[in-house]
């Protein structure tokens, strides 16, 4: 009887305390970046891929690659949403595998920049204290450019209107000239 | 349209006659239509105006430098889809006047006895009225070229402009005629053609910021000028290839096929003279 108190003890503390935080498994993997440089003038797109290698002795479970972009001289606003319109690709990964993720870039602003692709667990079992998987950067030098000036349009904007300009008033006048002469 | 300054009605009957014996009813219609239109000077002004305007935006474009970086390609984007819209108008206006304003000038009794079908009447004047797309868009050429030279997409936003607006052109340019046919006052059909073309034109101006939902999406889709012109910044800005977004031209093809097929089938019966309208 007295035992059968003692479990009923131990049960009632365990189920009434409550439960200690779940201990995160760490994500075991690795994630590279190709090419380690790009060079490129503004509006030049390219494209980079990022092999992603699970190395760890069991699945991935879902994650999420995430690709951003930041300005590392100057003070450059970025927003990394115009530099790719997809910027997250969803995963799992078996032990071993490894699979190769691009992702489309365009350079959107003159400077030197540096992009780069962490991979997090996803999904609503995430608890919040996972490591991050982090890729090497891949600098982006962009240069800047201007092919279009006020100066190389204004030949155009004038001389086309001026020439139909003309035509119109031209064909007015011979209009008006044989309505008046009939 | 077919208004000759003096004298109006009894010279295009005689040479739409004579014309009709030799060839083509519609081509004779057609060839008079244009000769109407470009040598009284209207569509050389129509095109002067049009060439002003483009001159403006392009020169604005050139000079904002903010539209400098994405290679230039939203302001190539920008003055195309302003040239598609203006030209498409000018081709609504032209052909909103083609039966009321025959009628309304006294001019269409004697259009009506000449020995051409009214089908080739109508198609002449679809003609004539596509005509001035067609100016429009050889207008545009030099801007288009100014501000895509160099970013390597000139013979793409040209080939676009001239497919898209084509499609849209003929749509709206048979609703523009089935107008015409359908108002006895030159005024009404115009008006009415213009207030349509705003309709369809104010999806476009929506700012892109706004929550684009299912609803927006119907609506975008439902429109042939906007879908056209999605389509066209589908293709220049977001660089999607020519069968991505392929199902934006759904709504510009239906438009021509059931505005022309109406046309085909509803024409004879609606060119004809009303009660209480001048004849001439």
């Amino acid at each position: 009887m007295r035992k059968l108190l003692l479990i009923g003890l131990l049960v009632g503390i365990f189920t009434v305390l409550p439960a200690p935080a779940l201990a995160a498994a760490p994500l075991d993997a690795k994630v590279d970046a190709e090419p380690a440089q790009v060079s490129t003038v503004l509006g030049g797109r390219f494209k980079i891929t990022t092999p992603i290698t699970n190395t760890g002795a069991r699945p991935s479970g879902e994650i999420l690659a995430h690709l951003n972009v930041a300005s590392i001289e100057g003070s450059v606003y970025v927003d990394p949403e115009d530099w790719s319109s997809n910027r997250s690709q969803q995963l799992s990964l078996q032990p071993g595998e490894s699979r190769k993720l691009a992702w489309e870039i365009q350079a959107v602003n003159a400077g030197h920049f540096a992009a780069y692709v962490v991979v997090v667990p996803y999904g609503s079992n995430v608890v919040g204290n996972e490591g991050l998987v982090i890729s090497p950067l891949v600098n982006i030098d962009v240069a800047s450019r201007s092919t279009l000036s006020a100066g190389g349009a204004l030949p155009v904007v004038i001389t086309v209107p001026l020439l139909l300009g003309l035509a119109a008033a031209g064909t007015l006048f011979r209009a008006r000239r044989r309505g008046s002469g009939r | 349209m077919t208004l000759q300054v003096a004298p109006p009605a009894v010279g295009m009957s005689e040479d739409v006659r004579a014309g009709a014996e030799r060839q083509s009813g519609w081509l004779v219609v057609a060839e008079q239509e244009c000769r109407d239109l470009w040598t009284s000077g209207r569509g050389l002004v129509l095109l002067f105006l049009f060439s002003v305007l483009l001159s403006a935006v392009t020169y604005l474009t050139s000079t904002n430098q903010a539209l400098n970086f994405l290679e230039q390609r939203e302001s190539v984007n920008l003055v195309l889809q302003f040239a598609v819209a203006v030209g498409v108008l000018a081709t609504l206006v032209v052909s909103a006047d083609g039966i009321s304003g025959e009628r309304e000038r006294g001019t269409l009794e004697t259009l009506l006895v000449t020995p051409v079908p009214r089908r080739s009447i109508i198609a002449g004047k679809l003609i004539a009225a596509l005509s001035l797309w067609f100016a429009t868009f050889l207008v545009s050429i030099p801007y288009v070229w100014v501000l895509a030279r160099g970013v390597g997409i000139l013979g793409q936003a040209l080939a676009l402009g001239l497919c898209v607006g084509t499609l849209v052109a003929i749509g709206l340019g048979c609703i523009g005629l089935l107008i015409s046919a359908v108002c006895n006052s030159n005024k009404t059909s115009i008006a009415a053609s213009i207030f349509l073309l705003l309709i369809l034109f104010a999806p476009t101006q929506l700012p892109s910021g706004l929550p684009q939902g299912w609803f927006f999406e119907v609506l975008l889709r439902a429109n042939p000028v906007a879908s056209g012109l999605a389509y066209i910044s589908s293709m220049l800005v977001e660089g999607h290839s020519w069968t991505q977004d392929l199902s934006f031209l759904i709504t510009p093809l239906l438009t021509a096929i059931i505005a022309g097929g109406a046309l085909i089938l509803a024409g004879p019966r609606l060119v004809r003279l009303t009660r209480g309208v001048n004849a001439g």
